[in-house]
């Protein structure tokens, strides 16, 4: 059914499956049992050096098969299903290449990178890292880094690895020059982003993703007119790549010429004559035509962008995971438990954290843009520090159990203060962003869903504000649906699954309001929407601040919030995200029936 | 009763034929022997049967008021009252039905029709008396319950109802009295385990010692604790029996005292008396009510702790004000006196506030269903004991709270209170008034319709937000 050999391993390899998925590494003899083989592996080598893949392939199948270990076949075969974009295969043959050997640093910086390529940079942080530990002194290990700290949000550490990398090539290599630039844009370093892009054009001018770059860079820092300018450079060199296509269609888009973006779109699905658009194409054409009032189009496309992502990341919503969680959560934070668990002493100086709360797509982006546009408040954006601390939780507090039950372990004599420890560990992480800015007080943690951990939240920093961002719950399940978010244990995929995560979590943040103390306020995205100076007023006189007047003009904070929603937050106040809902309420009856009893205790209702 | 109807209880069992007076003998059975669900199957069989026989329907009537189905109740009775409108029981339930339901104006009617048609009927009158002491008409309440002594001097139901209209009245002397029935009521649980000591008379015991008995809920404890001290001077030695949550209040207002949360723990006495006892021993009356306030202090401890706790909570020059909306649930009363946390609503859009709940108990769960805009802090999930409630009604600017202990606690801690009173209130907080002699810093707020809260929260709401718009101008 799968093309595959019955008898080849699942994973494409051709390997049989005790040789390849199914191999018992320690059943491996030592590498010097296979010397013999050594020839072959040499002809392998050669035949792939002369692109004689088929031959080369058939040494190193056929080496495998005595010697299953041996790295060099390893190698070759793994680089040829890599090519042949065969990727379980190459993945499964670099990890055994890795597990061989840890101290193969070629091998390493590989399967990095492949993960990183498959989006997973949790994994593809933990090789990059072991790269750079092998090799500190290779400029791709820290290259690598400096590409998945990016992406993981935390270009502050990638930026050094890139200066490092640049400083041990000794040269200004274009590629890393441009990777540098990608993330100065993410900082919202527009000018020095800006200047590394033209210097990288000028070395190398004819690389396509250092082009698109650039290009997305003047999109975000709003120079439609130049962002342009350069996507027709690459066109004179790339003409009609469908990348150029979705590029040009964005900053339509963003200039609010959506018929000339879906007609850009509508191009593109016809270069990729039998393929259609993909899932970002297909999410960017629903929300086109969204703008425009085609309702119905738009849903259609958003289902197919959603069914693309299924087909092709194979992932959906690890909804068991999540009810486990929640449960164990719910069981460890009670108010009888809690009245004998020790809280972190309060901060002595420094800046200490404003937790913006909510669901993805529910406004946090918009309150932290008004927020961080205030003097004393410095933009955290999307911290991964929490959910950090939950899973290093064990570890910093000696306990064999896992979170949350590991904080049973405070109740012993050398853990008492480990709740201090495991704030002083968040606050190091923030400082070493160096997000905050001169003169600041405070600065946002905006990661969403840290609601699902509001008790930790509060143990940890028992002063600090939570503010809840609320949004009527059909917008924000349609939100999520209309864009690509990994967020919530993979919820996104479909409307039921992000309505039954929704609940999961407005459920968990009853239980926590239920049993705790926290210093908590929630705020409505309709409520700033239409009274917008009441609001801010109401949030800055809660988080103990003065009143600003830049904070209502937070669209013009230069400010680049690295989320799904920067193109809306860099625009005035507007009504169009306000009930959205009701365009869509047939494409939502499947929901409206779970959340509806929500939707009535948070004081929305549903209308048409 | 002659008719018999048969109740087959399974297809190849051979039927079990009783009469009509048996089957209900045998519901009524089922039911006093806690089996509600069997004695429901079998009246509904009957009433299915005979639907006109009023004796079936009057039993299912109350059947259906025990399984707190109070509609069904209602139409049962209603069914047997349109076939005997002239049998008075019928109408005397439907009065307290009725009453129970807040259907007043029906409760009164079918009240007056029981004492009409039966007017030697004590309960009768007794039922009508609390109807009227609802309704607020303490003259008629007062009368009816007279009536019903009349013709049964012993009931002590009668007696209470006529201690608690009295004492509302401001009628103290009498209505002392007539509160000493309290523990002979039906149901009501023993002072104390037998002894052969006597009920104190208030006359001073140099060398004797006294047993004075925490006999009532918090509030009650916190009220009539302020007697001790005269208590005191006339008996140096008093034994304390009280529950241990008291225990940081009722010791402020004598170190020396032995308290005793266990019976089994406690010394030898010469007398005993009940705290609730305390003020017809020393003739209170109107003008004469002990208020030594502030009597409660916070621990200078848990102060410490909470005046930092609550800095860090509550934002700077915001208004704090307390709130507790519902009462210990298994108090008789409770529908009457508590309200759900959403009927706060108007306190919720208060400028500048924050509200910081002392709510406990199984009322905490609203806390998650509040989103209105002044932050809402649930202190209840940390507050451990009354010192900690001391100590935090010590540091806020305001408290705003149904007739509970929290606010006998505020009043005696002469911190401003605000309490939101049912239309017919509990005795101690008097008529009409807005004042309490019993508490001089708390301010009342009645209903002026039963089971209507949006008048006297709009008016605290009102009050509290003038305070805000008061502080504002002070600051420019």
């Amino acid at each position: 059914m799968n093309g595959l050999h019955p008898s080849f391993c699942t994973c494409g390899s051709r390997l049989r499956p005790v040789r390849c998925c199914q191999l018992d590494l320690m059943t491996l003899g030592p590498a010097a049992a296979s010397r013999h083989l050594l020839p072959l592996v040499d002809q392998a080598i050669a035949f792939h050096a002369r692109g004689e893949l088929a031959e080369a392939q058939r040494i190193c199948l056929e080496v495998l098969e005595l010697a299953p270990g041996q790295g060099g076949a390893l190698a070759v075969l793994y680089q040829i299903r890599k090519a042949e974009g065969v990727l379980p295969a190459a993945e499964a043959l670099v990890r055994r290449l890795v597990a061989i050997d840890p101290n193969n640093v070629w091998a390493t910086q590989e399967l990095a990178l492949l993960l990183f390529g498959k989006g997973d940079h949790f994994d593809a942080e933990f090789h990059a890292r072991n790269a750079v530990r092998i090799a500190p002194t290779d400029a791709q290990s820290h290259n690598l880094m400096g590409m998945i700290m990016t992406e993981a949000n935390r270009p502050q550490i990638g930026e050094f690895h890139y200066r490092r990398a640049l400083e041990l090539l000794g040269h200004r290599q274009p590629i890393l020059l441009a990777n540098l630039a990608w993330n100065l844009k993410n900082q919202g370093k527009m000018t020095e982003s800006r200047a590394l892009y033209e210097e990288s054009a000028e070395l190398a001018p004819d690389v396509l993703q250092t082009l698109l770059g650039w290009a997305r860079m003047e999109e975000t820092d709003r120079d439609f007119v130049r962002a342009d300018a350069i996507l027709d450079q690459a066109d004179a060199l790339f003409p009609g790549h469908p990348s150029i296509l979705l590029h040009r269609a964005v900053i339509r888009g963003r200039a609010k010429d959506y018929a000339s973006a879906l007609a850009l779109l509508d191009q593109l699905e016809q270069l990729n004559q039998g393929m259609g658009l993909g899932t970002n194409e297909l999410l960017e054409k629903g929300r086109l035509l969204d703008k425009i009032g085609r309702y119905d189009e738009a849903f259609s496309a958003f289902t197919e962008g959603k069914r693309k992502n299924v087909e092709m990341s194979g992932t959906v919503y690890m909804s068991d995971h999540a009810a486990q969680l929640a449960q164990r959560l719910k069981a460890y934070f009670t108010a009888n438990r809690l009245r004998i668990v020790p809280r972190a002493k309060p901060i002595e100086s420094g800046p200490r954290p404003i937790f913006i709360l909510g669901f993805p797509r529910s406004g946090t982006t918009m309150v932290e843009q008004t927020l961080s546009a205030h003097p004393k408040i410095s933009a955290g954006d999307e911290l991964t520090f929490i959910h950090d601390i939950a899973n290093l939780m064990p570890r910093m507090l000696n306990s064999p159990l896992a979170y949350p039950e590991a904080l049973a372990d405070l109740w012993m004599g050398d853990q008492y203060e480990g709740l201090d420890n495991l704030r002083d560990h968040y606050l190091q992480r923030v400082k070493q962003l160096g997000i905050i800015e001169t003169g600041s007080t405070r600065f946002t943690d905006k990661m969403p869903l840290n609601e699902t951990h509001m008790g930790l939240i509060a143990l940890m920093f028992p002063q600090a504000p939570l503010i809840h961002v609320l949004r009527h719950p059909l917008d924000i399940v349609l939100s999520v649906y209309s864009n690509h978010l990994t967020h919530g244990f993979y919820c996104a995929n479909a409307l039921e699954t992000i309505a039954q995560h929704y609940l999961l979590v407005m459920d968990l943040v009853d239980h926590y309001r239920r049993e705790m103390t926290l210093k908590y306020m929630a705020v409505r995205y309709e409520d700033i929407v239409d009274d917008q100076e009441a609001h801010v007023r109401r949030i800055l006189s809660f988080i103990d601040l003065p009143f600003d007047k830049r904070c209502l003009k937070f669209h013009e904070n230069k400010r680049y919030a690295r989320t799904a929603s920067y193109a809306q937050v860099t625009e005035k106040l507007y009504d169009g995200s306000r009930y959205r809902y009701r365009h869509y309420l047939e494409h939502l009856r499947p929901v409206i029936p779970v959340l509806a009893p929500t939707i009535h205790r948070l004081g929305y209702s549903i209308d048409d | 009763m002659t008719e018999y109807l048969p109740l087959k209880s399974g297809s190849d069992q051979p039927a079990v034929t009783l009469s009509v007076d048996e089957w209900i003998a045998e519901a009524v059975a089922h039911e006093q022997s806690g089996r509600p669900d069997e004695a429901e199957q079998i009246i509904a069989f009957v009433i299915a049967e005979k639907p006109d026989y009023v004796p079936a329907l009057f039993q299912a009537s109350i059947l259906s008021y025990k399984r707190k189905q109070m509609q069904e109740a209602i139409e049962r009775l209603e069914r047997a009252l349109a076939l005997a409108p002239d049998e008075p029981l019928l109408h005397r339930n439907m009065c307290e039905l009725c009453r129970s339901q807040w259907m007043l104006d029906k409760a009164v009617f079918h009240g007056r029709r029981a004492v009409e048609l039966a007017p030697d009927d004590a309960a009768a009158h007794y039922n009508l008396g609390v109807l009227h002491y609802d309704r607020m008409e303490i003259e008629e309440a007062i009368a009816h319950a007279r009536r019903a002594l009349a013709l049964e001097p012993a009931m002590a139901s009668a007696h209470f109802e006529l201690a608690e209209a009295l004492l509302l009245n401001g009628e103290f002397a009498e209505g002392w009295r007539e509160y000493e029935w309290r523990f002979d009521m039906p149901n009501s649980p023993r002072l104390l385990p037998p002894t052969d000591r006597p009920a104190w008379d208030g006359k001073p015991m140099p060398n004797g010692t006294v047993m004075l008995i925490g006999d009532q809920g918090f509030g009650d404890t916190i009220q009539f604790c302020r007697y001790i001290p005269e208590v005191a001077r006339r008996c140096q030695n008093i034994v304390m029996a009280c529950s241990s949550e008291m225990k940081p209040i009722v010791m402020q207002q004598n170190s020396a005292m032995q308290y005793f949360d266990r019976w089994d723990q406690v010394p030898a006495f010469d007398a005993y008396c009940p705290l609730s006892g305390l003020p017809r021993l020393f003739q209170t009356d109107l003008n004469s009510i002990p208020a030594p306030i502030p009597y409660v202090r916070p621990d200078p401890a848990k102060l410490a702790y909470w005046r930092k706790r609550l800095e860090d909570l509550i934002p700077r020059g915001y208004q704090s004000i307390g709130i507790a909306w519902a009462g210990r649930p298994t108090h008789g009363n409770d529908f009457n006196r508590s309200m759900a946390l959403r009927d706060l609503a108007p306190l919720s859009q208060l400028q500048n506030t924050v509200l910081v709940s002392l709510q406990m108990g199984p009322a905490m769960a609203q806390i998650s269903d509040y989103y209105g805009a002044a932050p809402l802090i649930n202190l209840g999930a940390e507050i451990a004991d009354f010192a900690d409630t001391t100590a935090i009604l010590a540091l806020i600017d305001h408290v705003v709270a149904v007739d509970t202990s929290i606010v006998h606690l505020a009043g005696a801690m002469g911190c401003p209170v605000s309490v939101l009173l049912p239309f017919a209130p509990d005795w101690r907080w008097l008529r009409d008034r807005k004042d309490s002699p019993w508490y001089p810093s708390v301010q009342l707020f009645r209903q002026t319709r039963s089971g209507v809260w949006t008048q006297p929260v709009s008016a605290v709401a009102s009050n509290r937000s003038s305070v805000v718009e008061r502080r504002a101008h002070l600051r420019t």
